[in-house]
């Protein structure tokens, strides 16, 4: 397994909202359905995970809940708050709006 | 957006506070959660348990750094630090209670002075009316006059059927409403058929008075319009909170209850609610009844229907949108067609006069009416001026006492920077400790103004009762003493933990105390002694000058003679004299009756005596050409023929009125030289006529002429006074003054003995001596000495205990230096004198400094205050004295101390 690209800075949170945004789930969990969904090509790394998660708490975008997990063990469920869902649609109309961008400029034909 | 916002962080942010270790349990479990999956997985992966354990810590970098970026998201680490400095702070007051106690007390006192004066400046300066939008209130004219005025087209006085053309007629107002100019103070009355009479303060108003406010009563109805007429026919009345809670103990069936005055019976319709007391402050009337009833409760009035009766305030509510300024010019344009109608087809030369000049200026009414506030603002503000320069000295003291305190802690701050506390850091540690004795110094402060801003309130009052003013701490008040102490901590602290935190660490870390910037220390330290002096020399001087002004007052010429005369007022009209013969002859048989009384040396009935309202007015003298305006006024007074023995006011001319001056005989007059001067120029006015208007324009023949006396208060010049005798005008006058030898106490007893033999019902009160009187027409003078006198005293006091702790910790600094001059053979007056050469120095520069500021300030009091003399320089020199003897006792203990060192002990102390 290569090294996984570095996070485009600031994207982090938009990936995290957007998981979320699919099913409330635990930070494990969301470590690896973000490694999953995008083909192991994101990854989150195990140090920057849950500073990330506890900010988006402390913004008020996911909140938490303890609730038993698949194998029976408690653990921290997250899920998308109506300000969370917000955020997600701006963040991710940013991220198009950027990522067009930058294909646009990288799909210059050289003369 | 923002409110969604806050309503998810703030649980959060709370549950971190308070639920800290819960919320620290679970960040543990979530990453341990977390941690344990990851094992799983590598374990899956084929690794050993020993291994994926190993790869798992690694991969989460490490957990305690986890724990730390997550919590920083929490963003309360500010509150949870700013805890954890006031814990500190508190442990490390509790070590140095002296300091602690000196900081906090004086804090206490300086903080609780500045919160008294406040909220007596804002109960008087500036509160707003308990009323609906106080501030589309508006008032005729500037509310300074009071009283009744016969003038045309008059400014400040309305009369009621002006006011109620005014109101038709007006189109800027949504609502007017009349009040009565003075309160009816201590009127007699019944209540219920309680047999004694009590005394009742009674304001008169119109129908819209209460409507017109927005001022609903708690309990039964208030005044409609239909009350304002006919006149007479309207026996209600609406009782103030206050009164109903005092008489009636809040007995909820009051509705119905009544009470009778000059035998009219009004009957209490209901209760005004409790943070109403009317429209003027410093007055609060028991009950209002409507003016229409004005002939009843003063049957010497007829303001009801007299157009020229000029005794009410008109008040009005400015329509929505309408600005002062148009409804000024309304307000003018009704006003001048009124009194237009009121003049006959041909207006005479003075009414076209007076209508030119007439001019109605609008004031706010939102602060309500106050005769208090026009006497007490500037002496107020003088005195906050005063207690804020006092809670100035207050703080620098705390600075240097803060500032020693640092230099001590100057290695354990070393310690701390070393180790990497950052500067910012520290500093916010050590305002929390200043913050912490300001709040606690502010906390006490509002327990001592409650208690002060009442003894101020005494001490302002004159008469027995203090004045209904509530200084109650409120809102405004509470904001002003947190804001005070916040500002206090930040003066006192800032200084001593800037200067604190700025040190060189390695030689603050060896050994040595002393390689620390110490001069610059002692630099803001001296400097912080000078800043005390100087402000305390301010104080001194300010004080010296208020009681010179004070004592000016007292020695003035009063005119008369204010020694043991006891004033009683009486109230004939009470118990049914009506304004006739028999009321004369009740006169004269009181002046008789107590005149004989063993001990009493005259005795006299007057309309006023001193500093209790004036009757004035216009005169017409024959061969005398009036000048317009109010250059002709005289100041009128009805008296008895005792009346210039009682008041020892001396007759220099002609005689005083007797026996042969009854209702049938010539009608005459006593004036005073003013009076003589100003409308008899040349010659003797004996025998000379003149008239009181132009119908009777020369009936009054001046038979003597006495010497100036003050009238209304001190500070007035003199004024022209005319005497006349009550048996030549019949009417209530309701003032009885004695002027005695013995005791006091036992000649009022006698005084109200032989009252009573002369009428046994007639009503009659001990007011006041005619000293107390004049005393109290200078309170405001008075308030100013006494509190200037002792807060300047404080502030010595405390530049005082500033410079003995600054040479006493010098004393204790200096130890070993000392130690080794008196080795090297210094004598014991070399190392006195050193120590002593220092605290005279900065007391001197102090008050070189201080004087100029001292001679500005008095500059501008002199400007606010009329009548202040500007300090003589045996004042200012007085007061620089008394700062270098107190200074020379302050610097001599500490002196006294060093020199005793003995050289041994202190060489082996180092």
């Amino acid at each position: 397994m290569s090294k996984p690209s570095d996070l485009v800075q600031g994207t982090l949170d938009l990936l995290l909202l957007k998981i979320l945004a699919l099913e409330p789930l635990h930070g494990w969990a969301v470590s690896q359905r973000l490694k999953q969904v995008s083909g192991d090509i994101l990854q989150v790394s195990d140090g920057s995970l849950y500073p990330a998660l506890h900010k988006l708490e402390q913004e008020g975008w996911i909140k938490a809940e303890w609730k038993t997990s698949e194998l029976g063990r408690r653990a921290k469920f997250y899920s998308l708050t109506r300000l969370g869902r917000r955020q997600l649609e701006k963040e991710a109309a940013n991220w198009e709006r950027l990522a067009n961008a930058i294909t646009s400029v990288v799909r210059l034909k050289e003369a | 957006m923002r409110l969604e916002h806050w309503f998810y962080t703030i649980p959060l942010r709370l549950r971190s506070l308070v639920h800290r270790k819960h919320v620290e349990r679970e960040l543990d479990e979530e990453l341990q959660f977390h941690l344990a999956q990851r094992i799983e997985q590598e374990i899956a992966a084929g690794k050993t348990p020993e291994e994926a354990r190993y790869a798992a810590l690694r991969a989460m970098q490490s957990i305690e750094q986890q724990k730390e970026r997550c919590r920083d998201t929490r963003r309360v680490a500010w509150i949870e630090e700013f805890f954890r400095d006031l814990r500190y702070a508190i442990r490390h007051l509790t070590k140095s209670p002296g300091f602690a106690a000196v900081a906090i007390l004086s804090l206490a006192l300086g903080i609780g002075a500045n919160t008294a004066i406040f909220s007596l400046i804002n109960a008087v300066m500036l509160r707003d009316l308990p009323v609906k939008n106080p501030g589309e209130l508006v008032l005729l004219g500037d509310g300074r006059a009071s009283g009744s005025s016969d003038d045309f087209a008059r400014t400040e006085l309305y009369s009621f059927p002006f006011y109620r053309q005014f109101r038709q007629k007006n189109r800027v107002f949504s609502s007017t409403s009349a009040v009565l100019s003075l309160l009816f103070k201590r009127m007699h009355g019944e209540v219920g058929n309680g047999a004694a009479l009590e005394s009742i303060d009674v304001q008169l108003v119109s129908g819209s008075y209460f409507s017109m406010l927005g001022v609903k009563p708690i309990l039964g109805q208030s005044f409609t319009e239909a009350d304002d007429h006919p006149a007479g026919g309207h026996p209600i009345a609406v009782i103030s909170y206050s009164w109903w809670t005092r008489r009636f103990a809040r007995n909820p069936s009051i509705v119905g209850k009544t009470v009778t005055f000059r035998s009219t019976v009004y009957t209490i319709i209901g209760v005004a609610p409790p943070e109403f007391f009317g429209t003027s402050v410093g007055e609060s009337p028991d009950l209002w009844i409507p003016a229409s009833m004005d002939k009843q409760i003063s049957p010497g009035w007829n303001g009801f229907n007299d157009k020229m009766f000029e005794a009410f305030y008109i008040l009005g509510r400015l329509k929505p949108g309408v600005t002062v300024a148009q409804a000024q010019a309304n307000v003018n344009i009704v006003a001048r067609q009124i009194w237009r109608s009121y003049a006959g087809a041909v207006l005479s030369k003075d009414q076209q006069q007076a209508l030119a000049h007439a001019h109605i200026e609008l004031t706010g009414m939102a602060r309500g009416l106050s005769r208090v506030r026009g006497e007490f603002s500037k002496p107020l503000l003088i005195l906050m001026a005063m207690v804020g320069l006092v809670l100035l000295i207050a703080c620098a003291n705390i600075a240097n006492l803060l500032l020693a305190r640092a230099t001590a802690r100057q290695r354990e701050i070393a310690v701390r920077m070393a180790i990497g506390a950052g500067r910012a850091r520290l500093v916010r540690q050590m305002l929390t400790e200043s913050l912490l004795l300001a709040i606690i110094g502010g906390a006490l402060g509002i327990l001592f103004a409650f208690w002060a801003s009442h003894a101020l309130l005494g001490m302002v009052s004159s008469g027995p009762e203090t004045l209904p003013i509530n200084v109650l701490p409120d809102t405004r008040v509470l904001v002003f003493t947190v804001l005070v102490s916040l500002v206090t901590a930040l003066l006192f602290g800032s200084a001593p933990a800037l200067r604190a935190t700025r040190i060189d660490l390695t030689p603050a870390l060896k050994e040595g105390r002393g390689a620390v910037p110490q001069a610059s220390r002692s630099r803001l330290a001296n400097a912080l002694i000078v800043l005390q002096v100087a402000l305390s020399v301010v104080l001194l001087v300010g004080a010296g000058l208020f009681l010179q002004t004070l004592v000016d007052l007292n020695n003035l010429d009063t005119g008369f003679n204010k020694q043991n005369v006891l004033l009683f007022s009486i109230d004939p009209a009470g118990v049914g004299y009506k304004e006739d013969a028999r009321l004369t002859n009740l006169y004269q048989r009181i002046e008789q009756k107590v005149g004989a009384e063993p001990g009493v040396r005259a005795a006299s009935i007057s309309f006023f005596t001193f500093h209790q309202g004036a009757w004035d007015g216009s005169v017409i003298v024959e061969g005398h050409t009036l000048k317009p305006g109010i250059a002709n006024d005289v100041f009128h007074n009805v008296v008895g023929s005792g009346y210039f023995a009682t008041m020892g006011i001396p007759l220099l001319a002609g005689r005083v009125f007797g026996p042969h001056d009854t209702a049938n005989s010539p009608k005459v007059a006593v004036i005073n030289e003013t009076m003589a001067r100003q409308f008899f120029p040349g010659a003797s006015p004996i025998g000379r006529r003149f008239g009181l208007d132009s119908k009777h324009s020369a009936d009054i023949e001046v038979v003597g002429v006495v010497k100036d006396a003050k009238y209304l208060s001190l500070r007035q010049k003199a004024l022209p006074a005319a005497y006349y005798p009550y048996t030549q005008r019949p009417g209530y006058y309701n003032d009885f003054e004695v002027r005695y030898a013995g005791n006091k106490r036992a000649m009022i007893a006698e005084v109200r003995r032989a009252m009573a033999e002369v009428d046994r019902r007639l009503p009659v009160f001990y007011q006041n001596t005619l000293a107390q009187q004049v005393d109290q027409s200078i309170s405001g003078a008075s308030l100013v000495a006494q509190l200037s006198t002792f807060f300047g005293l404080v502030a010595v006091l405390l530049a005082c205990l500033g410079i003995y702790g600054l040479m006493s910790y010098a004393v204790t600094r200096r130890t070993s230096e000392i130690g080794i001059r008196m080795a090297l053979g210094a004598e014991r007056s070399n190392v006195l004198w050193i120590v002593m050469r220092q605290s005279l120095l900065l007391a001197g520069l102090g008050i070189v400094i201080g004087l100029p500021v001292a001679l500005g300030a008095e500059q501008l009091v002199s400007k606010m205050l009329f009548g202040v003399r500007p300090a003589d320089p045996v004042s200012m020199a007085g007061a620089a004295m008394l700062l270098l003897i107190f200074a020379l006792v302050a610097g001599y203990l500490p002196a006294r101390r060093a020199s005793r060192i003995d050289p041994m002990v202190a060489l082996r102390c180092e």
